[in-house]
């Protein structure tokens, strides 16, 4: 960071004699530095609550006018006392449980799957020019295409949440899996041949750190599809979970317990991704010390 | 440019939504939008099993109103009685030709407001059904197991007083909720262990056995109900009479004994049911009226409180439901006396015996 001779924070503009032009150059240096940065920051993390401020300034007073007739729109109010009543009871964390271990299993299926997948087509020609194509055409069907057909074969208990959730996390994490392999710099592997590395060398020094990045891409877009996927197949013969709390809310009238249901489903999606990154992070701090 | 197309746009829409208001001071409307709790098999737009299905089924309304040049919009909710009541919550229907005690009573509690008028039906058996290969005898057997009942509707509860009757409760199971055809789906590939339908067509489909039926049990099932919109009723009180008294003359024309076997097969084209269930369900029905009968008698009132308090129990509604105001026999009453049909149907006391028995029919064949 350097300071030029305008910058406000070295030398501030004197008093309210100052003429406006240069104060105003002032005002925009100084936002260019720290203080200024952190403002800038924090202003732009405002600027995100813009839009949910505005949509719930619409819903309170949609609900406070009566727009919507209340069965169907309930006043923030009330989703704020069920989520509260629902905590209390203990029925929150319970259905928050189930979501969660449905998420965890099929998480570790499916992930498993996907990088097994990614990692065979994306080290061996032979097995991508066997399995990329089918793969690729079945990638394209979305989870609700696949329902009716795991029902056949998974019935429609866990078995079929669980593989319904694991083809959604399949998918994600084997393209990006294939994709951080196929963009290596081949300079890399290069250099191991030159070393002569054997394969578990090339994997563990090579193709694991230099495909991480994308690794973490599909894992973090692998948990929200699988969050998203959850929420739809919980909607069918259940009887727990966050999904089927919404459709209980609905099938009762009691839309507060939908829009809870919706909250919370939120504020966990926005966790595990927040989660994920600081994973990230943490795991790829060798990068940084690297460059 | 954009913006003009955009603000046309905008004023036509507020043209279209001032337009669309309806015009008031007006004795009859041009549509009464008439809904049933449920479709047939796939969303078929048909009812059937009730009088107020025959309505519909032989156009009897159509017909009342065809000469008034009022349209009758006619609506089936695969979503049955939830869905009835997010119609009606939204300003889609005037009429209900059959609630269910449950989701009637969770409308009324979120507050939609609407007059009783007429039931629709009582009693009827119920049978507790388990797959074609399950070995479950009883109900104690299927503890822990899977059971399905559609949510919401009135056979939650039904189920809910099946197991009370044997002594568990619903956290003795675990309950799923799945529609009509569902259900039959589910059973025939064992993914539910046990539900109340009515069993016939699938036992002779090898599909799956009943293992208990409680026939006629006032306590087990409970009525259905006709009601009208609140709105609807303080605007067009005429239509509603009008309503009420073609729906008596069709409960009477379904109590005929020689109708039984065209109206067993009209209610069967809605597919949610065969017709051998039908057939069967009704064999043991020997009088038609004690099925098919429109009175809001004690019976009916005391079901009505019953369900409350059981709604309650089970934490189905958060606010209390009153039943003051809320049933208005005076529609009823008028078209009994018009058609001369106050002494026909039985009336039952509170506990569902019977209090004073039907007219005598003019012995049979």
């Amino acid at each position: 960071m350097s300071a030029s001779t305008d910058d406000a924070s070295v030398f501030p503009p004197r008093g309210r004699g100052a003429l406006p032009q240069p104060q105003l150059g002032a005002l925009l240096d100084f936002a260019r530095t720290g203080v200024g940065a952190v403002a800038r920051r924090v202003g732009r993390a405002a600027c995100g609550l813009i839009l949910p401020a505005f949509v719930l300034a619409a819903w309170c007073s949609a609900a406070a006018h009566h727009w919507v007739p209340e069965q169907l729109l309930p006043a923030p109010a009330s989703v704020w006392q069920s989520l509260r009543e629902l905590w209390a009871a203990g029925d929150l964390q319970s259905h928050l449980g189930f979501s969660a271990s449905r998420v965890a299993w099929s998480l570790a299926i499916g992930g498993s799957g996907g990088l097994l997948l990614g990692f065979g087509m994306g080290l061996s020609r032979t097995l991508r020019a066997y399995l990329y194509p089918s793969f690729n055409v079945a990638a394209q069907f979305p989870v609700l295409g696949w329902v009716p057909l795991l029902i056949i074969f998974a019935g429609i208990d866990e078995g079929l949440k669980i593989s319904a959730i694991s083809i959604a996390v399949v998918v994600p994490v084997t393209i990006n899996t294939l994709k951080g392999i196929a963009n290596i710099p081949p300079h890399l592997l290069e250099v191991s041949r030159v070393y002569r590395f054997s394969l578990a060398q090339v994997l563990w020094r090579v193709v694991l750190p230099a495909a991480a990045p994308s690794l973490f891409t599909g894992l973090r877009q692998a948990v929200m599809q699988a969050w998203l996927a959850l929420v739809f197949v919980e909607l069918l013969a259940s009887s727990e979970g966050i999904g089927y709390l919404i459709v209980w809310g609905r099938q009762l009238s009691q839309p507060d317990l939908v829009v809870a249901g919706m909250v919370v489903i939120g504020a966990v999606g926005v966790l595990l991704d927040l989660a994920l990154r600081w994973l990230e992070s943490r795991v790829q701090r060798w990068r940084r010390a690297a460059f | 440019m954009q913006r003009r197309t955009l603000a046309t746009a905008f004023s036509a829409l507020a043209l279209l939504g001032l337009t669309s208001v309806p015009a008031s001071a007006e004795d009859k409307p041009t549509v009464i939008r008439i809904s049933f709790p449920g479709a047939g098999t796939g969303g078929r737009p048909l009812s059937g099993g009730s009088f107020p299905s025959n309505a519909h089924l032989f156009k009897e309304i159509d017909d009342e109103f065809k000469a008034d040049g009022i349209r009758i919009e006619w609506k089936f909710f695969p979503g049955a009685g939830p869905a009835l009541n997010e119609s009606y919550a939204n300003g889609l229907t005037d009429v209900a030709f059959g609630h269910g005690d449950l989701p009637l009573i969770v409308g009324r509690a979120t507050g939609l407001k609407h007059r009783i008028v007429l039931s629709s039906s009582r009693f009827g058996s119920s049978y507790f059904v388990v797959p074609a290969g399950s070995t479950a005898k009883s109900i104690a057997d299927l503890k822990g197991k899977r059971l399905a009942t559609f949510k919401g509707t009135a056979g939650q509860l039904t189920l809910y007083r099946w197991l009370d009757k044997y002594g568990f409760s619903d956290k003795d199971f675990r309950v799923i909720s799945l529609d009509n055809d569902s259900t039959k789906a589910a059973l025939a590939t064992n993914d539910i262990d046990g539900t109340n339908i009515t069993p016939f067509d699938l036992q002779a489909r090898g599909i799956a056995r009943s293992i208990l039926e409680i026939r006629d049990d006032p306590k087990i099932t409970r009525p259905g109900t006709v009601w009208v919109g609140e709105e609807f009723e303080a605007k067009y009180p005429q239509i509603v009479q009008r309503i009420v008294t073609r729906l008596v003359k069709v409960a009477y024309w379904s109590t005929q004994e020689a109708n039984r076997e065209k109206e067993l097969q009209a209610w069967a084209t809605s597919g949610s049911q065969a017709y051998v269930d039908y057939k069967k369900d009704w064999e043991s029905v020997s009088d038609l009226r004690t099925r098919i009968n429109p009175l809001l008698d004690d019976y009916y009132v005391a079901s009505l409180k019953n369900s409350i308090e059981e709604t309650k129990k089970y934490k189905l509604i958060r606010k209390d439901v009153s039943i003051d105001g809320w049933i208005e026999p005076k529609y009823l009453n008028q078209a009994l006396k018009e058609l001369k049909l106050e002494d026909y149907w039985p009336q039952y006391d509170a506990e569902g015996k019977l209090k004073v028995d039907g007219r005598k029919l003019a012995a049979r064949n």
